[in-house]
């Protein structure tokens, strides 16, 4: 069966874990405004000298902003990263020194409350934008247990919020490593009425579970796994996007729930049409946030022929 | 026909593998990686259309796990709870 060549994201941190525990004692300490103040020194210096932190933003920073000059693409980049590192601290500050730190409102959470209160389960389905973690610790009050389809991946010091206390993880995380690549436990927490989290936006297996679909003006392959997996539980697609939208504060948005009709086989031209409805949001989101993406590979090399 | 020679029919009809006969297909082959080939999305599709044919659920990974090893004990499994 094709594969793709090799996996083109990696999760790895780019700095070190000295570095990592100096901008957690610089939190934990003196709050996240020195920890801002390091990161944009931090970031200027890799724009500077480590120009593959640069290349890796311009796949998708040359198809949001076309006929951008020299400055302006140096500019996009070093926000682009500066706006992750914020969102990093962030997560930082909340599992350091509380939730409390962070303002989080929720457009659309009567929708959220119906559908757990319906306990028929559904997808959350999320995307590398914004902070999907802050998108987790905000829904709580979902009386519901929480799926996490989540990768460890070796070197990712980065810590999950609830990591720095010490605390039990808030969802359970299904590991895409283990048999099946977790397909079964993920198909048996939705027949349970469970809400399983996943992203919808980066591909890695094989190809036979992508679907190319226009995204910024060119075909780039997206998953339909989770649009298969509803399909087979009879459950809804609610698709969340998380966006930093002041200094202390975040926005969550349901921006479309997504019935998949049950029973819709196995070729992936079938879920083209319900995977097309998520990236449609998605590219209006990025219109919207466009430093708020956070897919640093080329996302459009390997679509399907 | 039996329960093996239906789900070989199931799994070439309905996991689009057009270019096999059910004669190509070992009762002992593993179904996922090495043997069949079938991917992890496949797995979703067989447990719909088990559940569709047989009206057997495989509710969870551990019965999936036994089940799925190969077209015999994915019978066997069919079956045993047909008999249930």
């Amino acid at each position: 069966m094709p594969r793709f060549r090799r996996r083109e994201w990696t999760s790895r941190s780019l700095g070190t874990r000295l570095g990592h525990n100096i901008f957690y004692c610089l939190i934990r300490f003196g709050g996240r405004w020195p920890a801002y103040f390091v990161l944009y020194l931090v970031v200027f210096y890799y724009m500077l000298f480590r120009p593959s932190v640069r290349r890796r933003t311009k796949y998708y920073l040359r198809r949001r902003f076309q006929d951008r000059k020299l400055l302006a693409r140096f500019m996009d980049s070093y926000r682009m990263s500066l706006e992750l590192g914020k969102i990093l601290i962030d997560r930082a500050t909340v599992g350091i020194l509380g939730s409390e730190k962070m303002k989080v409102k929720l457009y659309g959470r009567k929708k959220l409350v119906n559908l757990s209160e319906q306990r028929c389960g559904f997808v959350l389905l999320m995307s590398h934008v914004g902070s999907w973690q802050v998108a987790l610790s905000a829904l709580s009050f979902i009386d519901i247990p929480v799926n996490l389809l989540l990768e460890h991946e070796e070197g990712n010091i980065d810590r999950h919020y609830f990591e720095y206390t010490g605390t039990a993880s808030p969802y359970r995380v299904i590991d895409p490593g283990g048999y099946l690549g977790g397909t079964l436990e993920m198909l048996e927490v939705l027949k349970k009425g469970e809400v399983l989290c996943v992203m919808g936006d980066r591909v890695s297996g094989s190809q036979k579970s992508f679907v190319n679909v226009e995204f910024l003006g060119e075909e780039a392959p997206f998953p339909y796994s989770a649009f298969k997996l509803a399909s087979a539980a009879g459950v809804p697609i609610v698709v969340l996007f998380s966006y930093k939208n002041g200094p202390d504060s975040y926005a969550l948005k349901i921006s479309r729930i997504i019935r998949v009709p049950k029973n819709l086989g196995r070729s992936g031209k079938n879920f083209l049409p319900y995977v097309s409805k998520y990236i449609a949001e998605l590219e209006s989101f990025v219109q919207i946030h466009p430093y708020q993406f956070f897919n640093f590979y080329n996302m459009w090399r390997n679509k399907i022929k | 026909m039996n329960t093996n020679a239906k789900l070989k029919d199931i799994i070439i009809e309905e996991l689009n593998l057009e270019d096999l006969t059910p004669e190509e297909i070992d009762d002992e082959a593993p179904l996922f990686g090495e043997g069949l080939g079938l991917d992890s999305l496949d797995a979703v599709e067989l447990v719909v259309q088990v559940q569709k044919h047989f009206g057997v659920e495989i509710k969870n990974m551990e019965e999936g796990r036994f089940a799925f090893r190969s077209i015999n004990s994915l019978g066997d499994f069919i079956e045993e709870r047909i008999a249930a």
